[in-house]
């Protein structure tokens, strides 16, 4: 019954698939593995008409050439190899289309699943790490019988990483003048161990004027503009169909589940009776944020919740401002300002950059039993980690980033670093020209300096920063040299043009 | 968050004994163990089984996905398939396990039901008193399975415009029916296409849909 097919592609070259008689079954395409596994060859099932065919073989080989080359055959193309799952081919097989794609890294496949004791009655050992178990708060609540192993989990920090690539990849989408459309924790593989993220089933991608889409997107991530207008047919101009706009609704939901593990949207506010227009409409025309600072209509009611979505759906206790201030302002624009106004959303830009000031407003927890071990530093003076309740104590030093708009008279960057022992300092925290993404260069991303607590002290050890100076003190610190931190002190790490001076804080415990 | 209750109701009259029944057993099995693989079912699945055949029981009570044990299924030695006292059984059921939405509280996603059997309804004057009391009940979508060559269509058709037909009743069919149906479980968790909504996949090669 098996057997290996081997055909050729639309750019020539040799394909082959060994066909089991029992591929592996998509939404909308059987997919087999190449012999030697490095690629899988996945046919849509559904045979097109000829017109439909013509379209789609077009759009297909449109994305597979011209736009993966617009993406990857750039400077810095090889980082988007690891964020995109990218078909790479259009094959033709018996009156069937389909496309040839990498296999997904083995980092994204479970390893441990579900916990010792509900991996006796089910196992997802070797699937997919679809980002829609990772999104949920029950598979993290020990309550749950079938909640993953811990192991499986990472922490928040690795979260965070997960979004910051997601947004990459996003942007860099959109910089090409491309929607993905039916963006969603479905079409996102997650790896929290890792911190990593790829986009795959990319072949829906929706190109304005040229390929209209067609799916309006997964639940939980459709435009409320997209859900309020599906009835109406796909000519009519009031119809609003997935875009770039409505991407930039699906990130801003993607970003908050998978750090607060609930929906932005889905409260206790009942608008209608019947559960799928309820569902419609609170989706779409009366779409309202579950934490909507005035409006309080949809806030989960504690009575009603599964207590396997706790803690997470207490908005209460876990509200969206520990994300510190960053986020906070991006959800702000996407679930109040622009949730009815496309035009106002964060651009995946906008999440790229707030999400990495917010890594360096992380701070480790110091309760080594905290399951999320990393949280936002509040501002305050006494920080507190909002998932496990703990205090900080202890001497808790702060830089805060300046930045000379003209020689010599330094703003604030609205950028602070919170230090933590055995941080390293980096290129982009020197220079405010330099920001951490895929166009760094190797040396770019080797450390600058280093934080340590040495003998009752918070010191930066200098190990690239020619210019490194305590200015309060008027001293040079050369490189292979450490200088203590103080309160009020004032460090310039570069002389160059947007070389950034810092204001260290010391919070007292 | 709502829960999806899907209720399955299955023939278990003297015809089902033997291989027919181990191959619905089997079908359970994969059933459940399919969607306690998918994310989705486990944040809204709750499954009730009703079996009939001189006597109907609700073997399974609506249950959570995760914290279902499949019960024990046996059937008679012989004897009536009384499909219409199981869809008035499945009525009570229904209002006393589905939860209503209030202006308060959110209920349930309306239910779906599955239907197996191999024979006829024997009570078919209940059967068909029973019938415009489930479609008053508002369920999302009524699967009926006819089963071997001896399943009528024509009265489940009475029932539901979904009947799938399976010309033989041998443990793989019936295996893959209870893939597909799982997969039909799952379908609202699928993209959403942007001309027309899919309500259910399309059924495995064996199956044909009767419309």
């Amino acid at each position: 019954m098996t057997r290996t097919v081997t055909l050729t592609a639309n750019d020539g070259s040799q394909v082959q698939y060994v066909d089991t008689g029992a591929p592996m079954q998509g939404g909308m395409k059987d997919v087999y593995f190449s012999p030697d596994k490095t690629y899988v060859v996945a046919f849509f099932r559904d045979k097109f008409k000829p017109a439909e065919y013509t379209a789609q073989k077009d759009r297909l080989t449109t994305i597979t050439n011209t736009y993966r080359e617009r993406i990857f055959n750039q400077a810095g193309g090889d980082y988007w190899k690891d964020l995109f799952c990218w078909p790479t081919k259009v094959v033709e097989y018996n009156g069937l289309i389909g496309v040839v794609a990498p296999v997904y890294q083995s980092k994204f496949f479970f390893k441990y699943g579900y916990n010792p004791a509900g991996a006796a009655i089910a196992s997802i050992v070797g699937k997919e790490k679809e980002g829609k178990w990772f999104a949920a708060a029950q598979f993290r609540n020990h309550n749950f019988k079938l909640h993953l192993d811990d192991r499986e989990l990472g922490d928040w920090f690795k979260f965070i990483l997960v979004c910051i690539r997601i947004a990459r990849a996003v942007r860099r989408m959109h910089a090409a003048g491309l929607a993905h459309s039916d963006l969603s924790y479905k079409n996102v593989l997650v790896d929290p161990v890792s911190g990593s993220a790829s986009i795959i089933d990319i072949d829906g991608l929706v190109v304005p004027g040229k390929f209209p889409p067609d799916v309006i997107g997964t639940p939980d991530f459709i435009a409320p503009e997209v859900m309020a207008t599906k009835h109406l047919p796909k000519e009519d101009p009031a119809r609003k169909l997935p875009s770039i706009s409505t991407d930039r609704h699906a990130l801003a939901v993607m970003v908050y589940m998978y750090l607060l593990y609930r929906h932005p949207l889905r409260g206790g506010k009942v608008n209608d009776l019947d559960a799928e227009r309820d569902e419609v409409l609170s989706m779409g025309e009366k779409a309202l944020f579950i934490e909507h600072p005035t409006d309080t209509s949809n806030r989960p009611r504690l009575d009603q919740v599964k207590p396997t979505h706790l803690p997470w759906a207490d908005v209460n206790k876990l509200p969206y401002t520990l994300c510190g201030p960053h986020l906070k302002a991006l959800f702000d624009k996407a679930f109040i300002n622009g949730l009815h106004h496309p035009a106002e959303r964060p651009t995946a830009d906008d999440w790229e950059s707030a999400l990495l000031k917010t890594v360096d407003s992380l701070q480790p927890c110091q309760n080594p039993q905290c399951a999320q071990k990393w949280f936002v530093f509040d501002n305050s003076t006494q920080p507190v980690c909002p998932f496990c309740g703990t205090r900080y104590k202890g001497q808790l030093p702060i830089l805060n980033f300046y930045w000379a708009r003209k020689p010599g008279a330094y703003v604030p960057e609205n950028h602070r670093l919170m230090v933590y022992h055995n941080q390293y300092l980096y290129q982009w925290h020197v220079n405010r020209n330099i920001t951490p993404n895929e166009r760094l260069t190797d040396a770019q991303k080797k450390p600058v300096g280093y934080f340590v607590q040495h003998q009752g002290n918070w010191v930066l050890v200098n190990q690239a920063m020619p210019d490194l100076k305590d200015v309060t003190a008027d001293a040079a610190i050369p490189i292979g040299q450490m200088v203590v931190l103080k309160d009020n002190q004032q460090l310039l790490l570069s002389k160059d043009e947007g070389g950034h001076l810092v204001i260290v804080q010391l919070v007292a415990n | 968050m709502r829960r999806l209750p899907v209720y399955l109701l299955l023939d278990t009259s003297g015809s089902m004994r033997g291989e027919r029944i181990e191959a619905v057993k089997n079908g359970l099995e994969v059933l459940v163990s399919r969607l306690r693989q998918d994310p989705y079912a486990l944040e809204s699945v709750w499954i009730s089984i009703i079996t009939f055949d001189r006597e109907v029981k609700q073997l399974l009570p609506l249950t959570a996905l995760e914290a279902l044990q499949l019960p024990e299924i046996v059937t008679p030695e012989s004897g009536p398939t009384n499909l219409g006292a199981a869809l008035n059984i499945l009525a009570q059921r229904l209002d006393m396990e589905v939860s209503k939405s209030t202006a308060e509280r959110k209920g349930d996603w309306r239910p779906l039901l599955f239907v197996m059997t191999d024979g006829k309804p024997s009570d078919l004057a209940d059967y068909r008193a029973a019938i415009p009391l489930i479609r008053r009940k508002g369920l999302a979508s009524i699967v009926a399975c006819a089963a071997g060559a001896e399943a009528k269509d024509e009265y489940l058709k009475e029932l539901t415009d979904n009947v799938v037909h399976l010309d033989t009743a041998d443990s793989t069919t019936l295996l893959s029916f209870f893939k597909w149906v799982s997969d039909t479980i799952g379908v609202g968790n699928q993209s959403v296409g942007a001309t027309d909504n899919l309500v259910l996949p399309p059924p495995p090669e064996e199956v044909h849909v009767v419309i």
